[in-house]
């Protein structure tokens, strides 16, 4: 936390302008300053509250729009909370009782609510790419986060990890995160994957087969078939939920074989660092993929302080992108 | 409309001879005369007459008119889309005047009412020959036979149920056997639809990256090895179009060798475009079979060189902004693709020096002539004046918005190119002309 500490002194702000980048769309190209500048100021949101650096007066009240195709309860609650506290105008466009129903496209919702004047627009969406077709529309008007799409990316999440971990560490050189589970559906894994690999952490992946991507290690990842190899000697292991239709379209062949060979418990732990930390992306299915014990385990579990680190960060992304663009 | 008469003059000719190969046929530029939509003379010095319309070809090369084995046409339900009209005009534009196209229009080309609806259209807006292929079976389902002989016989040039392939082997062998009635042939888009599930993009890193569902080549060469022991069992002549995979083309290549009727097309798309060109998300990159590996597009340009491969087919699939500019996964499959293959094939192939001009000229020419079983591609007295007029020294940039299709993806836009289709005549008429291009002569 000292690290943390320090950079929350004001002049760290003022010291690491923001990149300008417009958008948050992915986590392939962002750099350590940019992650740095967030971090610092979610870390004086997280001590003190939004008094901690209060919007300026002229974007109080700017309109953020939530847009969201699928559905999310943390993301977007927290998003829609870190607006709220900084006193902004958030509303929730919620795809099914919203003319997305009718067919509107991406483009034509975002078009619209740009023409009302929104400064940010979050969205989140079941196909990657949707949110390029929105920059391509209205990216010169709008700031567009990306809420989480298809299997390709959800930077906040990864961000949020991220800080979270460094909380544990002065920094992620050398370190060995594991993350178990469905990877190829994944976006919590892509994002992280490239994050991690920028700071200079190994990624270990484990998961059945029919779940884990070809080529990841191309793209500079481990890939292991058994948890087991994954968790030894990790630093941080990282567990991702099982989405329970994979059985229904026949890529798994029952939760009970799930858990047999990769939920995570105190017995599989033992194999990583004593200092072991472990992360969830949430929501989680609890004796599925992590035991229920684990999972609120105080000297392991890590899940609400991702939580509560999140929720400080979309506060530092929504006044940065308001101020600094 | 009054017959024109025309005198082209200073022309290069290349044409098939009898046996399809492709030669210089003119030691010296000639001049062509052109009546009634035949051509009537060719020779040395050529005196015009009054009436008729001269044209300096000075410079340009004159070739049989160019034959597409796999176009998507769209019109009736999807008229917005292409039609006839529009697709032959884009068509001429890339020098091609026969066009074959597949039978996945809305509604599906599977019945004879269906099929003399699109003759009537084609006669009505068309400028070139169009082929209509009809359906395998009925509503494409891969279950019932069309009337298979009753389509023949009324103007089917041949069968396949394209983007929705035969899954079921029980069916595809009743198809290639009762065909043999009708003397036409199978075009299969070889896919087998288990493997490529819900993929978008070609399993590869690239794919990884991006998040997207991908297919193996193997959905691909699955399919291929099943339909050639079909077609061993049962014989006939099997058409698989567009093949994009390395493993499919050994497969073919030891069918052939063993003496198999089987003919092959490839896209230029797939011969200049890899998975790892896509650029992420850009709608204009999906195309089904998707863009693969390098090393499956090393196997395709050898198998050129080798001559596995008889033709090379555009598969153009027009789609407009409503279709394609959506996410990758949810957008329709397909790109234009008659006004830039002949350029990116002169280039790819004939620059780089992996084959000559006579056999690229093949490939567009009397390949795919033979098998459609059509002979009057030659550029010689008493035949159709069909003709593509290009210039081999343009260099020029693909503007998709210049279009004459109605639709716009393509991801060639932009591309500098080389070698241009300049003048296209269909029976005689000048149904393109490009008026930068001959400005100069």
């Amino acid at each position: 936390m000292k690290a943390a500490a320090n950079l929350s002194e004001d002049k760290s702000t003022s010291k690491l302008p923001w990149s300008g980048r417009r958008h948050i769309i992915d986590t392939k190209d962002v750099t350590w300053s940019e992650l740095e500048f967030l971090f610092a100021i979610a870390q004086r949101y997280k001590k003190a509250g939004p008094e901690a650096l209060p919007l300026p007066q002229q974007f109080v009240g700017k309109g953020v729009a939530n847009v969201f195709y699928e559905s999310s309860t943390r993301t977007r609650s927290s998003f829609e909370f870190a607006g709220k506290v900084l006193r902004l105008n958030v509303v929730n466009i919620d795809s099914k009782v919203s003319s997305v129903n009718k067919g509107e496209s991406v483009e034509d919702t975002g078009r619209n609510l740009a023409a009302m004047g929104f400064k940010i627009i979050i969205q989140r969406h079941s196909a990657a790419g949707a949110c390029d077709l929105l920059v391509n529309a209205i990216g010169d008007k709008t700031c567009i986060i990306n809420a989480g799409e298809g299997a390709s990316a959800h930077p906040t999440q990864a961000m949020l990890d991220i800080m979270t971990m460094l909380t544990y560490r002065k920094d992620l050189k050398g370190a060995k995160v594991a993350i178990i589970g469905d990877i190829n559906h994944s976006r919590v894994a892509r994002s992280n994957l490239w994050l991690l690999k920028m700071l200079g952490a190994e990624v270990h992946f484990a998961g059945p087969p029919t779940l884990m991507p070809s080529f990841l290690p191309s793209l500079g990842a481990h890939v292991h078939m058994r948890p087991e190899e994954a968790i030894r000697d990790a630093d941080f292991v990282m567990v991702l939920r099982l989405q329970l239709e994979r059985q229904q379209s026949g890529l798994i062949p029952s939760i009970e074989e799930y858990q047999r060979v990769f939920r995570i418990n105190h017995e599989r732990l033992k194999l990583a660092k004593p200092e072991v930390k472990v992360l969830h992306p949430q929501p989680m299915n609890r004796d599925i993929e992590i035991t229920y014990n684990l999972a609120d385990d105080p000297q392991y579990s890590l899940m609400d302080e991702q939580v509560s680190n999140g929720f400080a960060l979309r506060m530092a992304i929504l006044h940065t992108l308001l101020t600094q663009i | 409309m009054k017959e024109k008469k025309l005198l082209l003059k200073n022309a290069t000719i290349y044409s098939p001879d009898k046996n399809g190969t492709v030669q210089k046929s003119t030691t010296k530029p000639s001049d062509i005369r052109i009546e009634n939509g035949i051509i009537s003379d060719i020779n040395e010095n050529l005196s015009a007459s009054k009436e008729e319309e001269i044209i300096d070809l000075k410079g340009l090369t004159v070739l049989p008119g160019f034959i597409d084995l796999h176009a998507h046409l769209r019109d009736f339900d999807q008229e917005d889309i292409e039609d006839f009209g529009t697709g032959a005009r884009t068509a001429a534009a890339g020098g091609f005047t026969t066009v074959v196209a597949m039978a996945n229009t809305s509604p599906v080309r599977d019945n004879i009412n269906a099929l003399k609806d699109t003759l009537e259209r084609i006669r009505q807006v068309s400028c070139i020959d169009i082929l209509p292929v009809a359906a395998v079976t009925k509503g494409l389902a891969g279950e019932e036979l069309t009337n298979m002989v009753e389509l023949a016989e009324n103007g089917a040039i041949a069968f396949s149920d394209d983007g929705v392939p035969i899954m079921n082997m029980g069916v595809f062998r009743r198809a290639l056997s009762y065909l043999a009635l009708t003397k036409k042939f199978i075009i299969s888009h070889a896919d087998d639809k288990h493997l490529t599930g819900r993929g978008v993009m070609n399993e590869s890193p690239q794919a990884t990256r991006l998040g997207l569902p991908c297919t193996p080549s193997a959905s691909e060469a699955v399919a291929v090895a099943r339909e050639i022991e079909v077609l061993r069992l049962q014989g006939g002549h099997l058409h698989f179009t567009h093949i994009s995979a390395a493993p499919s083309i050994a497969l073919i290549k030891k069918g052939r060798k063993e003496g198999l009727h089987i003919t092959t097309d490839v896209t230029p798309h797939h011969l200049t475009l890899k998975d790892e060109d896509v650029v992420p998300y850009d709608a204009n990159f999906k195309m089904n079979p998707p863009l693969r590996s390098t090393r499956d597009q090393e196997t395709l340009l050898e198998a050129i060189v080798d001559g596995t491969i008889d033709a090379i087919a555009t598969d153009h699939a027009p789609w407009t902004a409503l279709y394609k500019i959506r996410p990758f996964e949810e957008c329709s499959v397909g790109i234009i693709g008659f006004e830039t293959a002949f350029a990116l094939m002169y280039e790819r192939l004939v620059l780089s020096k992996l084959i000559s001009f006579e056999r690229l000229i093949e490939l567009f020419t009397s390949g795919p002539a033979k098998i459609l079983n059509i002979d009057d591609k030659q550029v010689a007295i008493g035949k159709p004046a069909n003709l593509a007029i290009v210039d081999l020294d343009a260099k020029w940039t693909y503007d998709v918005n210049k279009s004459s299709s109605k639709s716009r993806n393509s991801p060639f836009h932009g591309r500098k190119l080389f070698g241009r289709n300049v003048m296209t005549i269909f029976k005689g008429q000048i149904v393109f002309q490009n008026s930068d291009d001959l400005a100069k002569v």
